[in-house]
This record gives structure tokens, sequence and C-alpha cells, in this order.
């Protein structure tokens, strides 16, 4: 298992390595440039800019600099000023040779000037990944038992009610069911804060809204998947055997038609935690996904980089921790 | 086993969530006025709190109140006042000498004693706001290899500023001299009635030397930031707010008094979040989404809060004057003609916007003349006029209308450029028969396609919004044919006129003639070249709460300190 974790870890950085060269590539390739506007920048304060930021080099090099400083660690002084300090997401200090060992330097953002891409991964992500898993526990509360209560109660009113309700969340998207839920208990009811961030309040809206949507996805991949164990031998067998409906249930038919449901939990917890753009729009949350959107109306390279091997990262490894979960599920799966 | 890792599992996610918010709690603090402006900034982040480097009217109207410039345009008359200096020019108008307000100390707000603190020099003494830091901020913002957009602006005004900018002059011979602690020289390359004006810009702010030096880029993050206004940086939550507050150390003057409002909470917000934040009682100021504006008026509550003022900025079609067949001069001029812009806003936009027959802005201009006061001058609108051009030029070709090439109409993604391009493209079909296609192109591509005379359609959305309140600074700084904003060529002979016309009056001191010149380059422009089609004139749309009195900017930045919240009135 160890060896097998190493082997997928190391090919991490082969997917990251690929993943890189196709955004780099492909946001090189899209017209416009960072320093665009409506107003006409002089020349020769655009050759400033690209000097600045070695927008004036060969694009082979602009890569090769760009993924040095991201991969290749610097053994610096220990007292830097305080914006070279900013630049590097990973800071050791080693006593004693009193220098500091700083790798993965992102690069600056061209349009936030006092921000690097780390600065703003390191505000944002905290932000998302808490509304993410707020909205993952919504869609896993929600989601699940809905499902597991329309596969035992099948052709019942209870399967009708829970599938009518997954209906209407993958029907409605968040972008509807926000601002109707904001207006709701916002600005109606005065519940809870209409937008903002900073406590649980302010949390509970726009994790519903993208929980739900999510619920409404798991109550139906749930429901498929435990139907179609409840159907097979086994389930009969332990049944035969006198085991109570419970334990059938929850031992032997829940945990293997979970299998389909991980899979899509880990990507899903990926995408969340590394922001919605929509839910951050529509509730005011200082999170990834607007800037990471904005970065791309922007053409901010070094942030659109930075978020897409972020969330490239962050679905590998999420993928990683589903196969290990598989194990867990079913002791016949064997990585070795 | 299951149900123990289910509970395992369920409860950790549970803490982690309640324990990612145990560092971040608000807590309101009681008889304290603060003001929440859900109207100021916008739904994206401010780009950035470096006046060298500020070219947006977020980023702007934090600046404004933090560090406020050496003169300051009343938001109201729109006359050029006092800022931070009081000023003389000489004769020949190419030397301003500003007297500094002495005494005026740099400040930072400290989060641990949540209160503003005068900053402290090597020795202990306090920094003042001295000459020498207002020359500090020009030179940066020309001689600093910044690429600074606006330092590049003023760098023209400046002696030896184009030089400095361009790197061929050393920066110590810009036309910049701190005469004494509190006395400022600026040496101007030729007179001009609105110098005054953007020698008061943020690009000539003054800046902490020492402050920059120390922490670089970083410096205009509150952990660093400094500032002498009567307002100080206290906060700045990217992608959530920027938060000011009074500087208590702030004399008042009578153009800039001392705040009564003690912070101003500017949230990033877009429209439709911002009005839901008013409508909750969460915010004092917001914006107004164009999809909403009906149901506030036909609220008696929300319509008495409803303000609809003047803008800044103009709406206007661009033409490529380079592709067929707008590069006749009568087509230009029949699409001109055709665009019905009353019905246009009485029925698409709806927010009170003016027609504009002329591209500047004639409430608010300094100079700007007003199409009704010159008829011979103004573009008509008159669709059996505008036929019978198209019937001209059709028969000149020896082509039909089905012949004639057909137009493109581009405007970038957003759906009031589209339903405004539907609108004309409407007005073009029924009123002259040509076939006109809509094209739409994300930010960055569009911006891309219009600056390029191969790749600009026909027909293209532009906007302009003004930097300072003078004619100038629309029909020089936007079309004379050493700029070229648009990036569009417009060649024939009355494009060399129109540049003398406004090179004339630049210089001219009496304003009435200013007019008349730049009416007649109006004229030029938007009438015999029809090099541009005016759409209208924007306007300001934003709510207040009843307890807020204030001040309605008719140029876009607000001056918080002209403003206050009655406490007992609000909720």
């Amino acid at each position: 298992m160890g060896r097998y974790i190493v082997r997928r870890l190391l090919q991490m950085f082969l997917v990251l390595f690929v993943v890189s060269l196709l955004t780099f590539a492909t946001m090189r390739a899209v017209p416009g440039g960072p320093f665009s506007t409506e107003k006409n920048l002089p020349p020769r304060a655009l050759a400033q800019l690209e000097a600045k930021y070695n927008l004036d080099e060969p694009l082979y090099m602009q890569y090769l600099h760009y993924m040095g400083d991201i991969a290749i660690p610097r053994l610096t002084e220990n007292r830097l000023p305080p914006s070279v300090l900013n630049d590097y997401l990973i800071n050791i200090y080693i006593p004693g040779i009193d220098r500091t060992l700083r790798w993965m330097n992102f690069g600056p953002s061209y349009k936030s000037v006092s921000q690097t891409v780390n600065s703003i991964i390191k505000s944002t992500l905290p932000v998302s990944a808490t509304l993410g898993t707020g909205a993952l526990i919504v869609a896993v509360f929600i989601g699940i038992p809905a499902g597991v209560i329309a596969a035992l109660k099948r052709n019942t009113r209870w399967d009708y009610a829970a599938m009518s309700v997954a209906i209407i969340g993958v029907s409605v998207p968040v972008i509807i069911s926000g601002p109707i839920l904001r207006y709701v208990f916002g600005v109606q009811l005065k519940w809870l804060p209409p937008t903002g961030w900073g406590s649980f309040e302010h949390m509970i809206m726009p994790a519903f809204a993208l929980g739900f949507a999510e619920s409404a996805r798991l109550a139906r991949l749930t429901r498929a998947s435990l139907l179609q164990v409840l159907n097979e031998d086994y389930i009969r067998t332990a049944r035969a055997k006198g085991l109570h409906e419970r334990i059938v249930i929850g031992i032997h038919a829940l945990k293997n038609a979970m299998i389909p449901v991980v899979t899509t939990l880990g990507p899903l917890f990926a995408f969340l935690a590394t922001g919605s753009f929509v839910a951050e729009l529509i509730f005011g949350i200082p999170g990834m996904g607007k800037f990471f959107v904005v970065s791309i109306t922007n053409r901010d390279y070094p942030v659109i980089m930075g978020t897409t091997l972020l969330l490239a990262t962050f679905v590998i490894l999420a993928n990683l921790f589903v196969d290990l979960v598989y194990v867990w599920l079913d002791p016949r799966i064997q990585y070795s | 086993m299951s149900g123990k890792f289910a509970r395992f599992v369920s409860l950790a996610l549970v803490v982690v969530l309640v324990l990612s918010f145990a560092a971040s709690t608000i807590t309101a603090q009681e008889g304290k006025k603060v003001l929440i402006d859900a109207n100021a900034l916008g739904a994206s982040d401010v780009p950035t709190l470096d006046p060298s480097l500020a070219t947006d009217t977020s980023s702007i109207q934090v600046l404004i109140e933090t560090n406020p410039g050496l003169t300051r345009t009343n938001e109201i008359t729109l006359v050029t006042e006092p800022g931070m200096a009081t000023w003389e020019v000489s004769e020949d108008g190419l030397v301003y000498t500003f007297s500094i307000l002495p005494e005026v100390p740099w400040v930072k707000y400290n989060p641990e004693t949540d209160a503003v603190e005068q900053v402290l020099d090597a020795d202990g003494n306090p920094r003042y706001v001295t000459a020498e830091d207002f020359a500090f901020g020009i030179r940066r913002s020309i001689g600093g290899q910044l690429g600074s957009y606006y330092g590049g602006i003023m760098a023209g005004w400046v002696l030896n500023g184009k030089e400095v900018y361009d790197g061929t002059k050393p920066v110590e011979e810009l036309g910049v001299k701190a005469l004494d602690t509190y006395t400022l020289e600026i040496t101007a390359t030729q007179p001009a009635a609105f110098l005054s004006s953007i020698f008061g810009m943020w690009q000539a702010y003054a800046q902490p030397a020492w402050v920059i030096e120390e922490a670089g880029d970083l410096w205009t993050e509150p952990e660093y930031f400094q500032g002498y206004g009567p307002y100080t940086l206290k906060d700045w939550v990217h992608g959530e707010s920027v938060t000011l507050i009074k500087n208590p150390f702030w004399p008042g003057t009578d153009t800039i008094p001392v705040a009564t409002i003690d912070e101003v909470r500017m949230l990033i917000l877009d429209q439709s979040a911002s009005l839901a934040n008013f409508e909750a009682g969460t915010a004092d100021i917001a914006q107004v989404p164009l999809a909403d504006l009906d149901r506030i008026r036909a609220d008696a509550t929300l319509s008495e809060a409803l303000y609809i003022g003047p803008s800044g900025c103009t709406y206007i079609y661009g033409i490529n004057t380079a592709k067929p067949p707008v590069d006749d001069v009568r087509v230009r001029r029949a699409l001109s003609m055709t665009v019905n812009r009353q019905a246009l806003i009485d029925n698409v936009l709806k927010g009170g916007q003016t027609p504009a027959y002329f591209f500047s802005r004639e409430d608010i201009l300094a100079a700007a003349p007003k199409a009704a006061d010159y008829p011979q001058y103004a573009i008509s609108e008159d669709v059996d006029a505008a036929k019978a051009l198209l019937q001209e030029y059709l028969d000149e070709r020896g082509i039909t209308l089905e012949q004639m090439e057909p137009i493109t109409l581009m405007h970038n993604e957003s759906e009031g450029h589209a339903r405004i391009a539907q609108a004309i493209q409407q007005m073009w079909t029924e009123n002259l028969g040509i076939n006109v296609t809509i094209q739409t192109q994300e930010w960055g591509t569009y911006l891309e396609t219009i600056k390029n005379e191969t790749s600009a359609p026909q027909v293209f959305r532009y906007g302009w919004c003004l930097d300072y309140t003078d004619t100038h600074n629309f029909l020089y700084d936007v079309f004379h044919s050493s700029v070229r904003e648009l990036g569009i060529s417009w060649h024939d002979e009355n494009a060399q006129r129109f540049d003398q016309l406004v090179e004339q009056a630049m210089s001219e001191t009496d304003l009435q003639k200013r007019t008349d010149l730049y009416a007649e380059a109006e004229y030029l422009l938007t009438n015999a070249s029809a090099a541009v089609i005016p759409i209208y004139f924007y306007t300001n749309l934003n709510m207040t709460q009843p307890w807020v009195t204030r001040t309605y900017s008719h140029f876009g930045q607000q001056y918080y300190e002209k403003w206050d919240i009655d406490l007992a009135a609000k909720p």
C-alpha cells in the first residue's frame, strides 16, 4: 500500500507538469494580454511592465522561468524584504546556517499589485475550503439518506418525494437558488445576512445552495447504486441467514453501494473546496472562485496557472483518497 | 464499525467547520457611526492602492480619501478647489506654486490599539506631509519605470516629463521642485486651463518613500499603508471589503472638512447582492441593477431612496472607417441619424440617461459644448435624410442595398450591451433596410479586436469616463491623432482640422471661445465625419438609506467626510 501511494504521488508530478504545459499554452493562445485596457497604455509603460514580469522573453523561457520558480527550492538569506517573503509558499528556517529554504513561488499577480499568487491562495483557499466542506456536509447528509430511503421504499410516496426533490435540486442551479435564498432568508425574513463572510450564519445559505444541488445528484446515484446492490445474490444470502434487516442494509448493502458514490465525492470536494464563482458572487464571499474567474478575464497568467495547478492537485489527491477508501469499502480491492 | 467511522467523519467535518470561523468574528461597536457602502467598489477586488498605478474608479475612491491631492474637484460644482494646497500660477501660465497645508501628519492605523496613530521618523518626531512627499509621488509616477498609465498622462504636462517617462532624461530633470518644506513648484510644458485639475490627480498624490522602500509592492497593504487624509486605511480584505477609518489628526479645511462618520466599510459586491443588502438593512448605500429599476420605482419606500444623477461616462459606438461600407461618411452619418436615442433610453435603458449627440459630456465638463446650443453642429435624428444619404452612396457605387457589404456590430459580453445592440440593430434594419450582424466577444479578446484596424468590425461598442473635469480629457485625450485611444485611425481631412481645434482650445483662456472651439471639433468628429456615434450619457443610480445625509458626486468618487449618519433614526 505504501509503495502504491508513493507511486501515485510521483505520477501526480507528471500530471501536474502536463497540466501546467497545457494551461500555459492555452492561456497564451487566447487573444488579449494582461495589460490590455480600454485606455491605451503608452508603449514605454507596456515595455516596462513586460520587462518587470519577464514577458519580453521568448515563451519557452517564460515557461521555464515560471516552472523553475515553483519547482526549485532556494536557500536564501533569512532577512529579506517583506515583499519577497510573500512570494514563497513554503519557508523553512534552518537555524544552523541562519538561512531559509524557500520553495514554490507561483509568481506575482499582474492585476492585484500588492498580492502574489501565494498570498491570494493563502487568503482565499481557507474560505473556499470552509464553504466547500459545508456544502459537502449538506450534500452528504441530505443526498445519501434521501437516496437510501428512496431505494428502500422503492415506488412508494417516499421514493417519489425524494426523487422529486432531487430533480428540483438538479434542475435549479445555484445561480437561481442562490438569489432566491438570499431574498427569502436575507431580505424578507432577515434571519441570515444576505452576503458576506466571517460567521457561521454567513455560511448557511451558500453552503445550502451549493450542497443542495449536489445532494440531488448524490441522492439519485445512491438510490440507483443501492437498488442494484439489493438485487445481488449475497444480499439474498444474508437475509436467508436470518440477519437483521438493519445489518443487511447497513453493513452488506450500503458499503458496496457507496463505491460509486464515494467515487464522485472526491472530485466533488476538490471542486467545491477550490471555489464556486457563482456562489461567491451571489453571496459576496472572498473565495478562490472569484479570483480565478476574474484572472481569466484579466489574463492574469500567474493567477490562472497557480489556481489551475492547485485545483489539479486537489483533484489528484482527492482521487487518491477515494482509491484508498475503496479498500476499506471492499476488501477484495488490492493495490499491489 | 461503519457507523462509528461515519460518526467520526461527520464530527470531524463539523469541528473543522466551527474552528475555521473561530478567528473571524465580527463585533459591532456601539455608538460609532459606521457607514456600509455597497456601491463604491463593484464586484471585483480593488486592484491597487498605489497612486502611481491606480487606473480604476474603486482604487481612486479609496485613495481620494486617504491621500488627498494638491487640488480637488468639488463633487457638485465640479470646480477645482484647494485640496492639500492652495496655488498660484505665473503670468505665462507655466509655473504652478503650491503652498501645502502645514503640519498635516502622516498616519497609520494600529490594529493592536484600534486607533489611528501618527507616523514617527527615526528620531521619534511626527512625519508631516511635505512638498518633497508630493515631488516624490510625481517623480515616481513619471520616472519610476513602473509602467504607470497616468504617469504617462501627466508626463506630457510637466517640463521634461516625456523624456523622463521615456528614460531619455534623468528623473532629476523633471520640472518638479520642493522649494521648501511646504512649497512645491511644478513647471508645465505649456499653459492650459485645466492644469490645476491635472496636478491634483492621484498619480501626483504624496507618497511615503520610507514605506515603499521598506515594503516594496506590499506597501499598500493595511500592515504598511500610511496616509494623511480625512480617512485612512483600516482594513482591506481582498475580494470582500475595504474599511476606512476617520483620521483624528486631519485638521480639516473649507474644502475637506473633518469627518463625522467614524468608519466607512466599502463592500465588494455585484449590483444584485448590493441591493439585497440595502433591502435587508445591512447596507446604507447600494447600486441599482437595471432589472430592479421598475420595481424600485413602483415601491413607495424604495423609490424615496433612489437617486439618479449624472456620472462621468459617455456610451458610444466606434466606427472602423477603414472598412466598407462605413469607410464612406454618408453611410456613417446615416447610421448615426437613425439611432433613436430617446426611444432607446425610454424602452431599453430606463435609467434616466441623457441622449448624446456630442461625445463630450455636456453636463459636467468645463468648456463642454451643449448640443442644444449648437444645433448647426449636432447630428440630427432624421430617418428620411439618412435614407437619402444611403441611397446617394449606393447610386454612386452602382450597387443595390442587398449588394452592400453587411455591417457587423460588436460588443463585449454583457446583457446590457446586448440589449442596446439589439435595439439599434432593429433601428438600422427597419429604417435603412441594411443587414446588421451582432457579434460578441469576451472582454480580453474584444479589446484586442477593436484596437486593430484589420480585425475591428465596422461598428463596435466603446465608452469613455472622465479623468478630470475638462473637455480636453474627452476630445484631445481620446481623438487627437497623437493619442488615438480607440486605436482606430480617422483619416479624412476633417481629422487634421480637428487636431488644430483641440490644440487651440487647450491654451485658450476665454471659456466661451474654448467652448466654441470644442463645439466645432465635436461637429467634425460626430457629424461632418461621423467617426463615432454618440449614444447616451451614463447616469449614476444608487440607493441611500434615509438616515444618511450625503452629497451626490457628479463624477464618480464620493467625499465621505461631507456625509453624516443620524444614529437616532437608524433602526
